[in-house]
């Protein structure tokens, strides 16, 4: 089955980007009035509003490997200590299936994590922000399910938005502990609303995302490209999906990764 | 005499019923706002202020209007604070209505 997915996968890549641009162009060729996106799916953002800031997160992520297959399922909850610093953890339950050997599961390393909003620039229906974001994350997990290691990352999060369209980057470093090599991140996100929109929203936004990760000493490269999916049914839900198809992978290990997840506001 | 006196009557009970019934109008500019859904919080804070009805957001204009059953109750400087809160920029503030306020350009 995964076989299959992934040849339609490496086969239809480019013709799915290529159908999800024609579409943005299609859009925006006839677009009459329609309002902005929603957070990315893959990529942080540095708004810290509504569902892109107080939002609790849950998704489930199915990664096939060449090696076996992973289920994730972590548990995100921020909280917006003022209007320009956010704090949150992030709990993950890990099901792991290897081809050789037997299924475990448990939960995975917590982390802890710190956003500080460092540029706000506000114009009319758009802005530029930009944040700091530090991540701790601590070998709480599961020794059979987790890795072995502390980790710390430093990150600047910026995004553009506008009524129309979003545009997201994000470049951190993280600092590995145990001697494991440490690692260079990057992604980029594009977003736009299919759909007219009306307040309070209703929301269906596509967006096309990168999301790479460059490995120290090992020198090597993990390049995804990210189509993604996002309804938005009121002020305080929606669900999303994607699926991460990797177009540069040095060690050869992922197949692809499928997420389907929701957040909402409690507060 | 009668009819003419209950005729003076309704017309009073009317404009005084009127008169209770308008409520006053803040116009409010606001940069940043880019997106519907995180409007949300703005939305919350703007309601937490005495006497606001009802809160329409024009997102193309960048315009929030406040319906509220009096204005004098509400400082601009309120306004202010509650916009910052949200995450946003207030730009210039217009009362309009029964406590008409002037217009304050930043």
């Amino acid at each position: 089955m995964d076989t299959l997915i992934i040849l339609l996968l490496k086969m239809k890549s480019i013709k799915i980007i290529t159908f999800l641009f024609l579409i943005l162009v299609f859009k925006a060729a006839t677009s009459e009035k329609v309002f902005a996106q929603g957070p990315p799916i893959f990529t942080d953002s540095p708004l810290l509003l509504g569902l892109e800031g107080g939002g609790i997160r849950t998704f489930g992520k199915y990664i096939s490997t060449e090696s076996g297959k992973s289920y994730i399922q972590p548990l995100v909850i921020p909280y917006n200590v003022t209007t320009d610093f956010q704090i949150g953890g992030i709990q993950p339950y890990v099901f792991r299936s290897p081809d050789n050997g037997e299924s475990q599961s448990g939960f995975g390393n917590f982390t802890l994590f710190g956003k500080y909003s460092i540029i706000q620039i506000d114009g009319k229906a758009k802005t530029f922000r930009a944040l700091l974001k530090y991540t701790q994350t601590f070998t709480t997990g599961a020794s059979n399910v987790s890795v072995n290691a502390n980790a710390s990352q430093f990150s600047i999060v910026t995004g553009y938005v506008t009524i129309n369209y979003g545009i997201y980057g994000t470049l951190g470093y993280t600092f590995v502990s145990n001697d494991l090599p440490d690692n260079l991140i990057y992604n980029f996100a594009f977003g736009y609303p299919i759909l007219p929109q009306k307040y309070p929203p209703f929301q269906l936004n596509i967006f096309i995302e990168l999301n790479g990760i460059h490995t120290l000493d090992v020198n090597k490269h993990l390049l995804f490209v990210s189509p993604g999916l996002q309804l938005i049914t009121s002020s305080t839900f929606l669900i999303e999906t994607g699926v991460q198809i990797p177009v540069i992978d040095d060690r050869n290990t992922t197949k692809f990764a499928y997420t389907l997840g929701i957040r909402f506001l409690f507060f | 005499m009668i009819s003419t006196i209950k005729k003076i009557l309704i017309i009073l009970l009317l404009g005084i019923s009127a008169s209770l019934a308008q409520s006053d109008e803040v116009k409010v500019r606001v940069d940043g706002l880019s997106c519907p859904f995180c409007a949300y919080g703005l939305e919350k804070k703007l309601n937490e202020l005495d006497g606001v009805d009802s809160i329409f957001i024009d997102f193309e204009e960048g315009l929030v209007v406040m319906q509220v059953t009096d204005s004098e109750n509400i400082s601009e400087e309120e306004i202010r604070v509650k916009i910052e809160e949200a995450g946003f920029t207030p730009k210039e503030i217009v009362f309009s209505g029964k406590n008409e306020k002037p217009d304050k350009d930043d």
